[in-house]
C-alpha cells in the first residue's frame, strides 16, 4: 500500500468529500429544528432578555468551564468542569493557531494569519489529550454517565481523540513514518466531519441555541443566568 | 393508549425550542451535580438529564433520521407503558422543577421546563402519583387542593378575622388589588393571611379577597397538564374581571407564581392591562415608598438566613427584595447560607412533590442538605417567601427534630410595623 | 584470461597504495558504510573496517560493467552526474571503476554506438548492471519514445534480460516522473511496472543526487547486491529520512517561525518554509544530509521549499507553494452552495412530515378530549390565545 498516494487522497477528494457532507448535514440539521417551529413569548418581561442572554455567553465561555470552585455543587465535578474546559481551549487553539491548521484555512478561506509556536500548540495538543482521557475516565466511572452513555457517545470519544493523538503523534515524528500518520490523522478528521452531523457532536452550534435561550429566560426574569 | 397519548402529547409540544437544546444536550451530566435528588439519594435515574429521556425518545424516534436508525439497528426501544409509569416515578416523585440544573448546564439547556414538559406528557397518559392527582381532583371539582370548599372558606376567613383582628374584605366592588391566597395558608398557617391582611391595610391598600378566585395555588400547573393550569388560572382571572381590579397580588407561592406571572400570557387569554404581582415584591415596593414602616433590628439577635424559593428567587428575580428587608429588620443577625440565591438549593417539597406520600423518604432525604446547610451557620430562624417551602419546611424539621424556627416574609414584617 | 582487477587498473595509472586506501575509505563513506555488516571470523560475530572492505573488493573484482539507457527524460540526472558535487569522484566510477554505454555521454554516435551496446550486452551478460533514466511508455506500444527504430519497451527488456540489477535513477524512471503527469497521455511510468524478474532499486529525484546514485552503484561492485530498500524500493541508506527530518531550517519550524513570503523579513531571517509549501516532512532523500555541490548547499537551505521530488506522483499533488497540509480541492462556492442546497432541502421535507406528524397529534389529542365526558362541575377551559 502507497501511504503518499493514501495521504494524497485523503488530502483531495476525501477531504473534500468529508466537508460536503459536513455542509450539507449541518444545514440538514439546522433547517430541520429551525421549521419546527417557534412559540411567540408574550409574557411582560421584569430585566433585560439581552442582557441576560450576554451574561449567559460570559458565564458559559469563563466561568462554567475554568472557575468552578465557585459554586459549591461544581465542586462535586470539578475535574470534569475543568478537563472539558481545557479541551474545548484545546481544541479551539490547537484548530485556529497551528501552523497545519491555518494552512488548510488558509486554502478554505483564502486567508492566513499567525501562528502560534509550536511548542505551545504541542502543549496544547497534550493538555487536550490528557483532557480527553480524564473524561474518558470519569464516563467509564460516574453512575449517572454510564446510565447515559450509549454507542454514539463512545464514537464520539474516539473519533475526537483519533485525530487528537495522530496529530501529537505526527508532530513528534514518533512510531510511523510521516505520511503514514499524516493520512491516518486526515482519515480520522475526515471520518469525524462525516460524523459531526448526525451525532450530538453538532452541540457546537445548538450551544448558541440553548445558551441563548437560557440566557434570554433568565434575562427576562432579572435573574443572573 | 397510554404511550399513545403521552407520544401525542410530546409531538404537540416538540416545537424548535425543545427540539435545539434537546440536540444541544452532550451528555457531559453536569446536571446531576446539580440536582439535590440526585445528590441525596445517589440514584443516578435521578439525573435531570435522564428525567427527559421520555421526551427525548419520542423527538428522536418519531421527528430524526438518527432516532429511526437506533430503532432499526435496536440500540434503542420505544417507549412503552412500563417506562412511563418508571418515568412517572422519577419525574413527580424526585423532582421539583426548581430548574438548578439549568443554572449549571454548561449548555444552558433549560431542562427544567423540559421537565414540564415530560409531566405534560405523563398527565395526558393519566400516569400522575395517585395523591397528587386526587389533590388535583379536588381542586377541579372542591375548588382547593385541600378539599376547602366554600363554606369553610368563608368560615375560616371570619375566625381569621377574629382571633387576629385582621380586616379582610370579601368580593369588595371597586378595589384594585385582588389578594389571593393558597389553601396552604388558609389551613395550615392562617395566621400569614393575617399578616398580609395586616401590612396590606397599614399601606392603605384598597384591596378585596375574591369567593371566586379563592386558589392561587395550581395543581394542574403541579400535573403539568395544560389545561386543567388553564382552568384554575381562569377562576383567578374571571374574578378579577368581574371585581374590576387592576391588579392581582399572588400570595406567598412559588409555583401560583410562576404560573400567574411567567405562564399564562403565553397559554391563555389574560385580561388585558391586569397587572400580575408577587407579595414579596408588593411589601418591598410598599417600604420603599415608605407606605409601610417597619423597625430597624426588630430581629436583630436572632441568627435568621433566608430560604430562596426556586419559582420566587431563581426563577422569579426577586432575589435581593427580600434580603434588603432582612438586612433592616435583622441587621448584624442576618446570615447567608450556602449556596443561595440563584444557586440555592431547593427545600425538596416542592412541584408536587410534598403532596405524594410515596415522595416522602425522598423529600426528607433532601431536606437533610438543606437541614446541613442551616446548621452550617448556626441559624435560629429561616424566613423564605413561598407557602410551599414553609410547609416542607416545619414537616421535616419536626421529622428531624430540630429547633429552628420556619418564618415568612409577610409574617416578619407584619411583626415590626411601626 | 582473468579480467584484471580494479586495483590493477588503478596501479597501472599511478595510483599508489596509499591514495588507494585513501579511495577505499572515501567509498566507504560514501555508500554509508560506517558500519559494516558483521561477519563471522574464528568463531564470533566481527564488524570488519569497511575501508579494508572496500579494499578488498577493489583488489579481487574486475571492472563493472554498466549499461546507461535514457527513455523519456530531460538528461538532468546524466547532467547532474557529469556536474557531480565530487567530479572525483563520478569520474572515477564512471572512467575507472565501471566501463560502459551511455548514449548522451559516450562518444561514439548512430551505427557505431548501436554496435558498442550489442557487444557489451553480449560480451557481460549477466555481469552488467542496467542503469535507466527516464520513463518508459506504455501508450502503443512504447512508439512515443524510440532508438534505432526500436521502441523503448523492446530496448528496456532486451537490455533487462542479461542485467545483473537495474538501477532507475531519477523520478522518471523509478516512478515515472514529470512524463507521468496528469494526463500522461504516453502511460509513462516506473521500470519496475514493467521489469518484474530483476532486481530493482529506485533513486527517485529530480534529479537523482549524483553521489545516491554512484553510491548504489559502489554497493553493488563492492558488495555483489543491491542494497537494502525501503516499500518504494529505494535505498534505505539514503531514503531513510525525511528531508524534514535533518533540515536545516528545522530548528525554526519547531519554533513555530515561519516564513510568510519569499521576499519579507521573515524569509531573509531563514525562517522555515512550510508556510511557502515545503513537502520536506513528508519527503524521503538525502539532500539534507548529502547536499549538492560538494555540500554546499540544497533547496532549502537555498531558500525554496522542497518539492517532494523523490516521492511518486510529486507533480500531482497540489502546488509547489501550497501548504502540505492545505486541502488539495477545497470545495467550490458553487459546491458549497449545493451542498447546503441539498441540506435545505432534505431539512426542509423532514421539517415537513414532522409537521404533519405534529398536526396529527394534536387532531388526535384534541378527538381524545372530545370523546372523554365533560365534568359538570368544572367551567369550560378558556381558548388558547390565538393570533
Amino acid at each position: 500500500m502507497d501511504w503518499t498516494e493514501i495521504l494524497r487522497f485523503s488530502r483531495g477528494p476525501l477531504f473534500h468529500f468529508s466537508l460536503i457532507i459536513f455542509i450539507a448535514g449541518m444545514i440538514y440539521r439546522l433547517v430541520r429544528i429551525i421549521f419546527l417551529g417557534w412559540e411567540k413569548d408574550r409574557v411582560k418581561n421584569q430585566g433585560s432578555k439581552w442582557s441576560g442572554v450576554i451574561i449567559s455567553y460570559l458565564k458559559g465561555l469563563i466561568i462554567l468551564p475554568f472557575i468552578p470552585w465557585v459554586r459549591r455543587t461544581f465542586r462535586n465535578n470539578a475535574l470534569t468542569f475543568i478537563a472539558g474546559g481545557l479541551f474545548h481551549l484545546s481544541l479551539f487553539l490547537v484548530l485556529i493557531f497551528g501552523e497545519a491548521h491555518i494552512l488548510v484555512w488558509q486554502s478554505l478561506f483564502g486567508v492566513s494569519w499567525a501562528p502560534l509556536p509550536n511548542p505551545i500548540v504541542d502543549w496544547l495538543a497534550a493538555v487536550g489529550i490528557i483532557s480527553l482521557i480524564i473524561l474518558l475516565i470519569n464516563r467509564l466511572t460516574h453512575p449517572v454517565l454510564r446510565l447515559l452513555t450509549k454507542l454514539p457517545v463512545w464514537i464520539n470519544w474516539t473519533l475526537v481523540f483519533l485525530p487528537f493523538v495522530t496529530g501529537y503523534i505526527m508532530y513528534h515524528h514518533l512510531w510511523f513514518p510521516y505520511e503514514v500518520i499524516f493520512s491516518l490523522h486526515l482519515i480520522f478528521v475526515c471520518l469525524l466531519l462525516i460524523w459531526i452531523p448526525f451525532s450530538r457532536m453538532s452541540h457546537f452550534l445548538f450551544y448558541f441555541f440553548s445558551r441563548t435561550i437560557h440566557g434570554a429566560r433568565a434575562g427576562k426574569r432579572a435573574v443572573s443566568p | 393508549m397510554k404511550t399513545a397519548s403521552a407520544l401525542n402529547t410530546y409531538l404537540k409540544e416538540t416545537g424548535g425550542w425543545v427540539a435545539a437544546q434537546l440536540e444541544a444536550c452532550t451528555r457531559c451530566g453536569i446536571c446531576a451535580e446539580a440536582c439535590h435528588f440526585y445528590q441525596a439519594l445517589g440514584n443516578p435515574e435521578y439525573a435531570p438529564v435522564w428525567k427527559l429521556e421520555p421526551l427525548r425518545r419520542a423527538y428522536e424516534q418519531r421527528f430524526t433520521l438518527a432516532g429511526k436508525l437506533k430503532l432499526a439497528l435496536g440500540m434503542e426501544k420505544r417507549l412503552t407503558d412500563s417506562d412511563l409509569e418508571h418515568w412517572s416515578q422519577i419525574v413527580y416523585e424526585a423532582c421539583t422543577v426548581c430548574d438548578k440544573c439549568a443554572f449549571v448546564c454548561p449548555m444552558g439547556i433549560e431542562i427544567g421546563p423540559l421537565i414540564h414538559k415530560v409531566r405534560t406528557g405523563l398527565a395526558a397518559a393519566g400516569l400522575v402519583p395517585g395523591n397528587l392527582a386526587e389533590a388535583t381532583d379536588k381542586q377541579k371539582t372542591i375548588g382547593s387542593p385541600l378539599g376547602v370548599t366554600d363554606e369553610m372558606w368563608r368560615e375560616r376567613i371570619d375566625w381569621i378575622t377574629d382571633e387576629w383582628e385582621a380586616d379582610i374584605p370579601v368580593d369588595k366592588a371597586g378595589a384594585e388589588t385582588l389578594m389571593v391566597f393558597t389553601s396552604i395558608e388558609l389551613m395550615k398557617f392562617p395566621d400569614n393571611l393575617a399578616f398580609i391582611a395586616k401590612i396590606l391595610t397599614q399601606a392603605g391598600e384598597n384591596w378585596t379577597v375574591s369567593s371566586k378566585g379563592r386558589e392561587v395555588v395550581n395543581f394542574g400547573f403541579f400535573e403539568a397538564d395544560e389545561e386543567l393550569t388553564r382552568l384554575f388560572m381562569h377562576r383567578v382571572f374571571q374574578a378579577a374581571e368581574e371585581l374590576g381590579v387592576k391588579r392581582i397580588v399572588i400570595s406567598e407561592c412559588g409555583h401560583a407564581y410562576e404560573a400567574f406571572r411567567w405562564t399564562a400570557a403565553n397559554i391563555m387569554k389574560v385580561p388585558p392591562g391586569l397587572e400580575i404581582i408577587h407579595i414579596t415584591e408588593l411589601i418591598h415596593q410598599y417600604w420603599k415608598s415608605g407606605r409601610i414602616k417597619i423597625k430597624e433590628g426588630a430581629f436583630d439577635g436572632e441568627t435568621i438566613t433566608f430560604h430562596d424559593s426556586c419559582k420566587i428567587q431563581r426563577l422569579g428575580g426577586l432575589i435581593n427584595q427580600p434580603r434588603e428587608i432582612l438586612q433592616v429588620l435583622a441587621p448584624t443577625s442576618f446570615k447567608e447560607m450556602t449556596p443561595n440565591k440563584e444557586q440555592s438549593m431547593c427545600c425538596g417539597g416542592g412541584g408536587g412533590v410534598i403532596s405524594i406520600k410515596e415522595a416522602d423518604s425522598n423529600r426528607y432525604a433532601v431536606f437533610e442538605m438543606k437541614l446541613e446547610q442551616l446548621q452550617d451557620i448556626q441559624a435560629q430562624g429561616v424566613c423564605m417567601t413561598c407557602s410551599n417551602c414553609r410547609l416542607q419546611f416545619v414537616d421535616s424539621l419536626a421529622h428531624f427534630n430540630s429547633t429552628i424556627k420556619v418564618h415568612s416574609l409577610a409574617e416578619l414584617v407584619a411583626k415590626a410595623l411601626i | 584470461m582473468k579480467e584484471k582487477s580494479i586495483y590493477e587498473h588503478l596501479k597501472e595509472k599511478g595510483l599508489s597504495r596509499r591514495d588507494f586506501i585513501k579511495l577505499c575509505g572515501t567509498i566507504a563513506g560514501m555508500m554509508g558504510l560506517e558500519f559494516a555488516p558483521p561477519v563471522k571470523a574464528l568463531g564470533k560475530m566481527v564488524h570488519p573496517d569497511p575501508t579494508e572492505m572496500v579494499a578488498k573488493a577493489l583488489s579481487s573484482q574486475p571492472k563493472l560493467p554498466i549499461v546507461w539507457l535514457e527513455f523519456q527524460d530531460c538528461a538532468g540526472c546524466s547532467e547532474a552526474m557529469s556536474r557531480s558535487s565530487s567530479p572525483l569522484l563520478s569520474k572515477l566510477v564512471l572512467n575507472d571503476l565501471a566501463i560502459e554505454y551511455h548514449e548522451t555521454l559516450m562518444a561514439s554516435a548512430g551505427y557505431q554506438a548501436e554496435k558498442a551496446k550489442e557487444e557489451c550486452l553480449k560480451d557481460y551478460y549477466g555481469r552488467y548492471v542496467l542503469v535507466v533514466e527516464g520513463s518508459p511508455t506504455l501508450a502503443e506500444d512504447g512508439i512515443y519514445c524510440t532508438v534505432a527504430g526500436k521502441s523503448n519497451l523492446d530496448l528496456l527488456r532486451e537490455a533487462a534480460d542479461g542485467a545483473a540489477a537495474i538501477i532507475a535513477t531519477g523520478n522518471c524512471a523509478s516512478f515515472g516522473g514529470i512524463p507521468k503527469a496528469k494526463p500522461n497521455p504516453t502511460r509513462a511510468c516506473g521500470v519496475g511496472e514493467i521489469i518484474k524478474d530483476k532486481p530493482v532499486v529506485n533513486i527517485p529525484g529530480c534529479p537523482a543526487i549524483p553521489e545516491v546514485t554512484t553510491g548504489t552503484i559502489l554497493h553493488f561492485l563492492i558488495m555483489g547486491k543491491l542494497p537494502e530498500t525501503d516499500h518504494l524500493k529505494r535505498p534505505l541508506v539514503f531514503y531513510g529520512h525525511t528531508v524534514h527530518d535533518h533540515c536545516l531550517r528545522r530548528p525554526f519550524y519547531e519554533a513555530g517561525k515561519f516564513a510568510d513570503n519569499f521576499d519579507g523579513d521573515r524569509a531573509r531571517k531563514g525562517y522555515c518554509l512550510y508556510h511557502l509549501g515545503c513537502k520536506g516532512p513528508i519527503t524521503y532523500n538525502a539532500c539534507a544530509s548529502l547536499k549538492w555541490e560538494r555540500g554546499l548547499s540544497y533547496p532549502v537551505q537555498s531558500g525554496h521549499p522542497c518539492l517532494g521530488c523523490s516521492e511518486p506522483n510529486f507533480w500531482d499533488g497540489g502546488g509547489f507553494y501550497q501548504g502540505q497540509s492545505a486541502a488539495l480541492i477545497p470545495p467550490a462556492a458553487k459546491t458549497s452552495a449545493l451542498a447546503a442546497g441539498a441540506g435545505l432541502a432534505a431539512g426542509s421535507t423532514l421539517a415537513g412530515i414532522n409537521s404533519a406528524k405534529k398536526n396529527r397529534a394534536k387532531k388526535a389529542l384534541a378527538s381524545a378530549a372530545e370523546n372523554s365526558p365533560t365534568d359538570s362541575t368544572t367551567a369550560a377551559p378558556p381558548e388558547k390565545k390565538e393570533e
